[in-house]
């Protein structure tokens, strides 16, 4: 969807091996594999998901990952979620976005074998969390959005503790403790106990203790809240680096700009329900706002006010704000920027895909859940707010 | 997060799961887990220390009391062991009333719950430590009951029972406060019910059992026969061999309260049930030896019903020389011995309450959960 992307420098990764994976080209196209019929979206023909499944995933790639089909569960009269079906295939990172009390958090415990849904059902690396959840387990590996640390142990003994939980022999556990520690950068804080760390370093011993017996899947709670710029951008390698080995990545923020450069699908879910497949495009290819950037502002000005612009768009010191209604008319008008000698340094979205999809799908109501048999019943827009 | 990521592998160095890990190896985990973090706090140093004061001072009062260097000991060592079960139900439920719900509290429950740790490890292990935390405070009271014993004439089998009964009464109250723990959402409700259900067991029954026996009541018809001393007085003694005048018997009824029918409250008190275990040491009259002795023979003596058609008969034992005799009363060790033990009935009452606990905790901490009571969160 970033069709024009000018004077932008590709992101840069520490270990220089995330572009030359294969689930992360230069410019990622967003595949939203979201989907509430009773088709997977796995089996759905976009020509680059058959292509990795055949090639990602331990399983062969027609097992893992993550399913989710028509699930639902209440607690008591509320309803947290009512309709939720989406699946994450294995080899990638999907971002699960949605306003607060969307039910996400309660999605993610399900998957994470700690409730039960009402109706529906969840495969997870081919297994069921409510029938088998000492397999899945086994393969998952859950970071909270509330933070638990035992306060009176040492960072080292908790992670040690948490490998002996997977069955690990002592040897192993504390040789991996070791590494995990020296991974989440806490090696000065290794033998302090875990009362001392701060929210951040929580967060880091937290994302630890869900990779320490090393998880085909990954389900992240707001991973990065708490976390310095330095710490947040080694977590979205990380996380990159775990899809890039074949693992299966849900993660849930707020922080929809972080999610943009972690996630390579997207689950939007808002009142319990996500949203379908063709609403998601939808949103992604309706009118929204370009921030243009020249080097010479008062040309640009000129420019946008001579091609008729001048008074939907918002211009200042740091360049313009123009309204387009697609990408198609984006690039006309960059060509024509260009053509008439304005030096255009930044032509991009103004906000990032995802935040603009979720934005307009709250904008227009909650998201309908397609060929439901239960249509999610409108709700007024106060109720999400 | 470390700046060179690359360098770092990511996977594991073993296979994460092995699907056949013992029961015990996983639940000895969560003990030690449990311990580790106990032990590195200092509030559980400070209640030992404090618990150890206490039982030395009581020992000191008990000694210069109840004069123990001439008469054995054995009244020092049965209180100091009561005092032990006192302290240690009074201490226990904070110490393990929290167990669960506390961990829920401090968002440590769930992370443990996604692992390979079954519900039952977890909640086993939990009691386990909190029982093994209690037993601490027997181990620091041991000294004191080593210098009871030394000072003479408790039996090693009044010791060996008093103390391993004494161990399980503990065990049962951990259990009640982790089973609590698991049922009950809030740590400080889940302690405070804690206390009430020790409070029921150690007073509840007395006062069920006082109120109960007094509730059910028997009339008892009572007939005195006594000399009449008029004419003994008017005719003189008696010849040798002739029986005192007698008077008319005089009968009265009056309602007595029927402890018989309630004695099996008692029976769960852990008190009586400690003192009831422990073998009865009687000296040369039929009298207990120390305190367990008089408990057991006052509960097992409410055992029986009362006499609804007693006589007493005092002319028939009066003799004209003056001379008293004895008439045929039971002593306590006659008593005791008639008696039915009620020690295991109690022990097993307590030992299903605990257990009872543990499966309802485990029942409720299960997951993937199902149902969730209102207002508690899995995580």
């Amino acid at each position: 969807m970033r069709a024009v992307m000018v004077m932008r420098l590709p992101r840069p990764y520490a270990d220089g091996r995330a572009h030359a994976t294969p689930t992360r080209p230069g410019t990622r196209p967003r595949r939203l594999s979201t989907g509430p019929t009773a088709i997977p979206a796995r089996r759905r023909t976009t020509p680059l998901d058959s292509d990795r499944l055949r090639g990602g995933g331990r399983d062969g790639g027609t097992v893992g990952g993550i399913t989710v089909e028509r699930v639902a569960r209440s607690f008591g009269e509320v309803e947290a979620v009512r309709h939720a079906s989406f699946s994450v295939p294995p080899g990638h990172v999907a971002g699960l976005i949605g306003p607060n009390g969307a039910g996400k958090t309660t999605l993610l415990l399900m998957l994470a074998t700690l409730l039960t849904p009402d109706a529906g059902s969840i495969r997870i690396a081919g297994f069921d969390p409510v029938t088998q959840p000492r397999e899945v387990r086994a393969r998952i590996g859950w970071m909270p959005d509330t933070l638990g640390s035992w306060p009176a142990l040492t960072v080292r003994d908790a992670l040690t503790t948490s490998a002996r939980m997977y069955g690990m022999a002592k040897d192993a556990a504390s040789a991996r403790s070791a590494r995990l520690i020296d991974l989440v950068d806490l090696r000065p804080l290794a033998d302090r106990p875990t009362r001392v760390l701060s929210r951040g370093q929580k967060q880091r011993l937290s994302l630890a203790r869900a990779l320490v017996h090393d998880p085909e899947v990954l389900l992240l709670d707001e991973p990065a809240s708490g976390l310095d710029p330095g710490a947040r951008v080694a977590l979205r390698d990380l996380v990159r680096r775990l899809a890039g080995e074949g693992k299966t990545v849900l993660v849930s923020s707020h922080v929809l700009a972080e999610l943009e450069e972690m996630a390579d699908t997207a689950v939007y879910v808002a009142d319990g329900v996500t949203a379908a497949a063709d609403a998601v495009a939808a949103a992604g290819r309706s009118a929204r706002q370009w921030r243009v950037r020249a080097l010479h502002a008062e040309r640009l000005r000129e420019a946008l006010i001579a091609a008729g612009f001048g008074t939907v768009a918002h211009i200042d010191h740091l360049g313009a704000i123009v309204p387009l209604a697609s990408e198609a008319d984006a690039a006309q008008l960059l060509a024509h920027l260009v053509s008439v000698g304005v030096p255009v340094s930044s032509f991009a979205p103004a906000v990032g895909d995802l935040e603009h999809v979720f934005l307009d799908l709250n904008r227009a109501g909650p998201p309908p859940a397609a060929s439901a048999p239960d249509p999610a019943a409108p709700i007024d827009g106060e109720a999400r707010a | 997060m470390s700046a060179a990521p690359g360098t770092t592998p990511v996977q594991a160095p073993t296979t994460a799961a092995r699907p056949d890990e013992g029961f015990l190896a996983g639940m000895w985990l969560i003990v030690t887990l449990d311990l580790k973090q106990r032990v590195r706090g200092v509030a559980w140093y400070v209640l030992l220390g404090v618990f150890v004061l206490l039982v030395t001072i009581v020992t000191g009062l008990l000694v210069l009391a109840t004069n123990a260097w001439d008469d054995g000991g054995g009244g020092v060592f049965s209180t100091i062991v009561f005092f032990v079960l006192l302290l240690g139900t009074l201490v226990s439920p904070a110490l393990s009333g929290n167990a669960i719900n506390g961990e829920r509290d401090a968002g440590t429950l769930a992370t443990t719950q996604v692992t390979l740790i079954t519900t039952a490890q977890l909640v086993v292990g939990k009691w386990i430590a909190a029982w093994l935390t209690a037993l601490a405070f027997l181990a620091a009271s041991l000294p004191f009951l080593v210098f009871a014993v030394a000072l003479g004439q408790v039996s090693a089998p009044t010791i060996m029972v008093s103390v391993l009964v004494l161990a399980i009464e503990l065990g049962v109250i951990a259990a009640i406060g982790v089973g609590l723990s698991g049922v009950l959402t809030k740590p400080l409700f889940s302690v405070a019910v804690t206390y009430l259900v020790v409070a029921a067991l150690s007073i509840g029954t007395l006062i069920a059992f006082g109120l109960g026996g007094t509730a059910i009541q028997t009339t008892v018809r009572q007939t005195y026969v006594g000399v009449d001393w008029q004419a003994l007085e008017q005719d003189g003694p008696p010849p040798a061999g002739e029986l005192a005048p007698c008077l008319p018997p005089d009968i009265r009824e009056y309602p007595t309260p029927r402890f018989d029918l309630v004695w099996g409250f008692l029976a769960a008190n852990p008190y009586v049930v400690l003192a009831d275990a422990a073998p009865g040491t009687f000296d040369e009259y039929g009298s207990p030896r120390d305190l367990f002795g008089w408990i057991a023979v006052g509960v097992r003596s409410a055992q029986h019903a009362p006499e609804t058609d007693a006589l007493i008969d005092d002319c028939a034992t009066w003799r004209p020389s003056g001379e008293y005799v004895q008439p045929d009363v039971e002593t306590p060790q006659d008593v005791y011995d008639r008696s039915v033990p009620s020690w295991f009935v109690g022990l097993t009452i307590n030992a299903l309450l605990g257990g009872a606990a543990l499966f309802w905790a485990w029942r409720r901490t299960e997951v993937p959960a199902r149902r969730l009571p209102s207002g508690s969160r899995v995580a």
